[in-house]
């Protein structure tokens, strides 16, 4: 374990190159053109960031953070080349809008963070070397705050359901028969008349790209 | 430490607010997020004494952060079936 | 040993184990190979692998167009990095690991996890056909057989109380977690034929494809990442004889000793299989492990939690 109080050489200059990678590839994710690098760059920075944790003594932090991101980051890189034009990467594009206010929003949050670091008032209560920090954070979470940490249990089990249930294609009107969601039961089931507002699709070309005009009743 | 934070910070909001997919604005949140955990453990260590109590608060963070990914993605999953788009112009209403 | 030797020996010890690790593998896929086709175990057994490994030294490696250049060189560094982290917090005695860290087996399974990234990373950076079907369809056999590992890792440490790798083995002191937990191992082993994509489930390196994300690789490349693969399975046996095996226990030998008896079992077994099994289907395997092998976990997890009541 790392002596937070007074670090050694090692510490301070591994924290340097770990903390310009982040903020680096953190910058890239935003300024590659292909999907699955700037998803792997997202992952690098947060790779950074749980290095830093790891020497600030946050051993189960640090290795959770790293887990966690990994499989998150593996799991978006699919939707990312899923849901992206240019998956592979080999035009170059641009993709952004209201760049000037984006970034000026981003300056300012910078600057209002410098603000807060360089004038903010912190105590100096520095990690004790040797504290037993993986079990203090067990019996922390199955002792006095185990009712938060069940919150977020049922929060995860809420997001769990409402993902499915978003992402299904099986929706509350049965199967769909194609990407477009499923379709709510005409009134008339003989004459095919559906609820005020749904517009049933008729065509199968679908080449205007509205396959979508007939999900309707869900709003 | 709270610096490299809020550089973190900053880029994430302007990923998420000048990127024009869906998709790409999540991971400008979750460089958001990245920030905060950041800071998060940076007081941890060095302002709270190591208390149990700041480790739990990480770890609500990484909760939070695959909430919002689980949830963000289903949502991108569900608009583009139901009309076809994943960019942020393609919402101009909240109604279909 | 002085403080200054241990620094360059963990290494130095790591990177043997695993090039060992890696030659015995090669030597008893060609044995278990010569055995069951029938050939009969000649010399070329031993030889074959180091011929293949100074074939590969000496050739050009390929080019192909446009590849992702960082991420294709540094795809099997990664790999082979990620196997020795995997093998360096495994205990060899009750005394000695290179790095017996608190988090063990959270570190653990960011190996697991980082090594799904490296595997796909590798096909994907070529940026040709083969390699890259290899690894969408590797992608989707990884995230799903991932969740299988977290739940029988953490059941065993369950009656360790404790997520260090040591305190696991000691936890296993007259009972063996193969025993008392039975669903553990097996379960395990379909994660370390995933992440090593080897024998059934070697779905990114597959023959099908042409050798799915090696395709286009070869060369010095080549012998890396297929060095890389072997030690990382390797680094998987070792780790089931450390949760599963009792590590370093047992009578008249000296802990390691055990535990390289043990790892070797695991190894042959898992070599075997390559031979005995027929590849799965990426589909059938990603809906067999989200419906049975999931639940199976979830039930290995309860079991230990049950009995640690």
């Amino acid at each position: 374990m790392i002596d937070v109080s007074s670090p050694s050489v090692f510490v301070h200059v591994s924290f340097w190159v770990f903390a310009a990678a982040a903020v680096l590839s953190g910058w890239r994710v935003f300024r590659t053109d292909s999907m699955v690098r700037a998803t792997f760059l997202l992952l690098v920075s947060f790779l950074n960031v749980g290095a830093i944790l790891l020497l600030l003594g946050g051993a189960y932090l640090g290795v959770a953070l790293l887990f966690m991101m990994t499989v998150e980051m593996t799991v978006m890189a699919i939707f990312m080349v899923a849901f992206m034009m240019n998956p592979a990467g080999l035009n170059p594009m641009v993709m952004v809008h209201q760049p000037r206010l984006a970034a000026a929003a981003g300056w300012v949050l910078f600057g209002g963070g410098i603000v807060v670091a360089v004038w903010g008032r912190f105590p100096d209560r520095p990690l004790e070397p040797g504290r037993p920090v993986i079990v203090e954070l067990g019996t922390e979470l199955m002792g006095r705050s185990m009712l938060i940490f069940e919150s977020a249990a049922v929060a995860l089990v809420a997001t769990m359901i409402g993902s499915v249930v978003l992402s299904s294609r099986r929706s509350r009107y049965g199967e769909a028969a194609g990407d477009d969601g499923s379709l709510p039961p005409p009134l008339d089931p003989v004459l095919g008349t559906y609820p005020t507002g749904v517009v049933p699709e008729t065509s199968t070309d679908g080449g205007d790209g509205h396959g979508g005009d007939g999900h309707g009743g869900m709003h | 430490m709270l610096i490299v934070a809020a550089a973190l910070l900053g880029l994430g909001l302007w990923g998420a607010l000048a990127q024009q997919s869906i998709v790409m604005l999540l991971m400008g949140i979750e460089l958001m997020i990245n920030g905060v955990m950041l800071a998060g453990g940076g007081l941890w260590a060095y302002s709270a004494g190591g208390e149990p109590k700041g480790q739990l608060l990480l770890i609500l963070a990484m909760a939070v952060m695959a909430i919002e990914m689980a949830i963000g993605l289903a949502v991108v999953v569900a608009l583009y079936r139901a009309r076809q788009v994943d960019m942020t112009e393609g919402l101009d209403s909240m109604g279909r | 040993m002085t403080a200054q030797a241990e620094v360059w020996a963990a290494p130095l010890l790591t990177a043997g184990v695993l090039a060992a690790g890696a030659y015995v593998v090669a030597v008893l896929d060609a044995a278990v190979a010569a055995a069951v086709s029938g050939a009969g175990i000649g010399r070329s057994v031993l030889a074959g692998p180091l011929r293949r490994a100074a074939l590969l030294v000496v050739q050009q490696p390929s080019a192909t167009e446009r590849p992702d250049a960082a991420s294709w060189a540094l795809a099997p560094a990664l790999y082979a990095g990620l196997a020795a982290a995997g093998l360096a917090v495994i205990p060899w005695s009750a005394s000695f690991s290179v790095a017996d860290v608190e988090a063990g087996i959270v570190l653990w399974g960011t190996v697991e996890s980082l090594a799904i990234v490296a595997i796909f990373l590798h096909g994907w950076s070529a940026n040709t056909h083969q390699s890259l079907l290899a690894a969408y369809r590797f992608l989707a056999a990884g995230l799903s057989y991932l969740l299988l590992s977290m739940f029988v890792l953490i059941a065993a440490a369950i009656p360790a109380e404790s997520l260090q790798l040591s305190r696991i083995v000691e936890s296993q002191h007259g009972l063996w977690n193969v025993v008392r937990q039975p669903l553990g191992l097996p379960l395990f082993a379909v994660v370390a034929l995933g992440s090593s994509t080897w024998g059934p489930l070697n779905l990114a390196d597959g023959d099908d494809l042409s050798g799915g994300t090696t395709a286009d690789v070869s060369g010095r490349p080549r012998l890396v990442w297929s060095g890389a693969r072997a030690a990382m399975l390797t680094s998987f046996s070792a780790m089931a004889a450390t949760v599963f095996l009792g590590g370093w226990q047992g009578p008249v030998l000296p802990g390691p000793a055990w535990v390289v008896l043990k790892t070797l079992v695991v190894l042959a077994a898992l070599v075997a299989s390559g031979h005995l099994f027929a590849r799965v289907r990426t589909e059938r395997f990603v809906t067999v492990c989200w419906l049975v092998l999931l639940p199976l976990a979830f039930l290995d997890l309860v079991i230990a939690g049950v009995e640690a009541l």
